[in-house]
């Protein structure tokens, strides 16, 4: 159901501040985090009356401690009533500390009044905070995380067969356990991938417009030699892995108006991790 | 209009201060004094006078202050029963969802664990699995779809301004339904035009319940894509939701945005609508000053629709455009500033 993608993380921390953070729902947006390479630190307090309050003083003491990249926040803590809203308590100390510091709300109130009420507290901040609800998939969590952050992707994962390194400008193919560079992809050809890997980055549906692509392509008729470096790039791809990319694989054009990335599926389970 | 208890109380009061006033006036001409050796020279007419006098102010008195600290609830008594509706609303829609994430939880661990141990497990088992995965998403847009009808029944309700990135809310619907598209062979796209599209002021909760229900509306009939473009030009942004299903016979458009309306009712196929989808869809538009417009082709031969795209003009699919108005920056909002979700450069708020 998951798409390989990402590697960027690099062990980044996210610290976790959710009294449910060890309901099976949880841990299955924990689980997908690691396997994405970041480093969950949940926040834990201990006692018989575990309140709000004490959540968010370790959780104060953590964003000092650990120095996360960004912090998961539930809104609401436990059942007492006064804890209705302590994540908003604890979104503002934490911009009060670090203005800079992106914070996914995590809650079931992405939307209605308690979002406004939220929403409301977040504009009195102004800090990189958003709002998720729940019922979310792990990968939507992941992904709406990984935009907060806002970093660069350095690497990105295009399926299980492809890799494309940013800062070194490699795109390396996966075969029965080997890992080979792809020589032909350079160049512009290698930019046109890199634009189209990082929309894919930021959302698997996101197409890119020809008119950006349009840069990395010469002549005339910029339309027909871009088209003509998309076929060079799935023909040299495909050779790499032994395939054959056919119109709706790898890169895929929309409706005559951009390209999409479509990372390939394979028949076996040959998945690799981020 | 209707006497309530407190008014009837302000009008007794009134009523027997006006009495007592009355009877401590006329008092010293028609009684006699109860003990004239004592302070207490005072007429019995006078005296319950008095009395009466100080009972209906203190009931006037009382009435005020009551209406003062109820917050003027005579007036606002719609807006307070909106609150209240809506409060019981969501703890409703709280309370319906704690189930379904404790199952949705279960599916989720269940599907690790299976991961875990490499077992080989049938395919009819993940697509059970998957079976649950996929109500998720429905799950979370009728909640939302019971909060905003409750909303809507509110006539004080009014959309909040606030600078929103449409582009970005696409994006986060896309995230939502991508994976669940894909397993059902289905490929969602989404674009924006021009890509860096930037702020508009808009309601953003509306315009994500307006789009997410579009989406999920085309995902029960979708054969192969679905597509949601975001465009602008100078007096209105517009987002068009795309999808090539077999198309909305022309005999179906002038209900299809009733409340409660379903294809099931005019006999077309689907997996399940509660019709209220659409209707919720036009009715939020409309409220933020725009509209939902339709537009759909049943086969090559028969437009069900009005004008349309010539991009799209090979076969069947339905196409819903919001149109919404590009607003100037309302005087009081702040330079620049966000609602958290929706990050972007302020100097590009039309």
């Amino acid at each position: 159901m998951t798409q390989q993608r990402g590697g960027t993380s690099r062990g980044q921390k996210i610290l976790v501040v959710d009294d449910e953070s060890t309901s099976d729902l949880m841990r299955s947006v924990l689980r997908r985090l690691e396997t994405e390479g970041f480093r969950p630190i949940v926040i834990q307090p201990e006692g018989q009356r575990v309140d709000g309050r004490q959540y968010e003083t370790e959780a104060l003491f953590a964003l000092e401690d650990e120095r996360p990249a960004a912090v998961l926040l539930d809104v609401r803590f436990g059942e007492y009533d006064e804890d209705r809203f302590m994540g908003l308590n604890i979104l503002k100390k934490i911009v009060e500390r670090d203005p800079s510091m992106p914070v996914l709300m995590f809650t079931q109130y992405a939307q209605g009044p308690y979002r406004d009420t939220a929403v409301a507290a977040s504009l009195s901040v102004s800090a990189p905070v958003d709002f998720i609800d729940k019922l979310a998939s792990p990968d939507e969590v992941l992904l709406r995380l990984r935009r907060l952050i806002g970093s660069a992707p350095e690497n990105v994962k295009i399926g299980s067969m492809f890799e494309l390194d940013a800062s070194n400008g490699i795109v390396y193919s996966h075969t029965e356990g080997e890992r080979n560079h792809v020589r032909e992809i350079q160049g512009m050809k290698f930019e046109i991938l890199k634009e189209l890997a990082t929309a894919y980055f930021r959302s698997e549906a996101e197409v890119v417009p020809f008119s950006r692509l349009e840069r990395f392509s010469e002549g005339e008729d910029s339309r027909a030699s871009l088209r003509v470096r998309i076929r060079e790039i799935k023909v040299a791809m495909g050779k790499a892995v032994q395939r054959d990319f056919g119109a709706d694989e790898l890169i895929i054009n929309i409706r005559n108006r951009g390209y999409r990335l479509s990372p390939p599926r394979v028949s076996s389970n040959s998945g690799n991790q981020a | 209009m209707p006497r309530t208890p407190r008014t009837i109380a302000r009008y007794a009061g009134l009523a027997a201060a006006g009495i007592g006033f009355l009877l401590l006036i006329i008092g010293p001409f028609i009684g006699e004094a109860i003990s004239p050796d004592t302070v207490l020279t005072v007429e019995p007419v006078s005296y319950s006078g008095a009395i009466t006098l100080i009972v209906g102010l203190a009931l006037v008195a009382g009435t005020y202050l009551i209406r003062r600290r109820s917050g003027s609830s005579d007036e606002n008594g719609e807006a307070n029963w909106s609150q209240v509706t809506q409060d019981y609303f969501d703890t409703f829609s709280h309370d319906m969802g704690r189930p379904f994430r404790r199952i949705l939880g279960k599916e989720r661990e269940v599907r690790a664990r299976i991961e875990e141990s490499g077992a080989d497990v049938p395919a009819s088992v993940h697509s059970l699995m998957d079976e649950i995965e996929q109500q998720a998403p429905s799950f979370r847009l009728m909640l939302d779809n019971v909060r905003v009808l409750v909303e809507l029944e509110d006539p004080g309700a009014k959309s909040v301004m606030e600078p929103v990135d449409p582009a970005g809310i696409v994006r986060n619907i896309a995230d939502r339904y991508f994976a669940l598209a894909a397993e059902q062979g289905i490929d969602l796209s989404w674009w924006a035009e021009p890509q860096e599209f930037g702020l508009v002021y808009g309601d953003a909760a509306a315009i994500d319940h307006i789009v997410t229900n579009l989406v999920d509306n085309s995902m029960k009939f979708a054969c192969k894509s679905i597509e949601v473009r975001v465009t602008r030009n100078p007096t209105h942004y517009y987002i068009r939701v795309w999808d090539d299903g077999s198309g909305i016979p022309e005999s179906h458009l002038p209900h299809l945005f009733d409340r409660g309306w379903t294809p099931a009712l005019a006999g077309r196929q689907e997996k399940s609508s509660s019709g209220l989808g659409l209707y919720i869809a036009r009715t939020l538009c409309r409220r933020s000053g725009g509209d939902l417009a339709v537009e759909s082709r049943t086969d090559r031969n028969g437009p069900g629709g009005s004008n349309s795209d010539s991009t799209e003009a090979d076969g069947h699919y339905t196409s819903m455009t919001v149109m919404l108005p590009l607003r100037d920056r309302p005087e009081s909002e702040p330079d620049g500033r966000s609602n958290g979700s929706q990050h972007g450069n302020g100097d590009r708020i039309k």
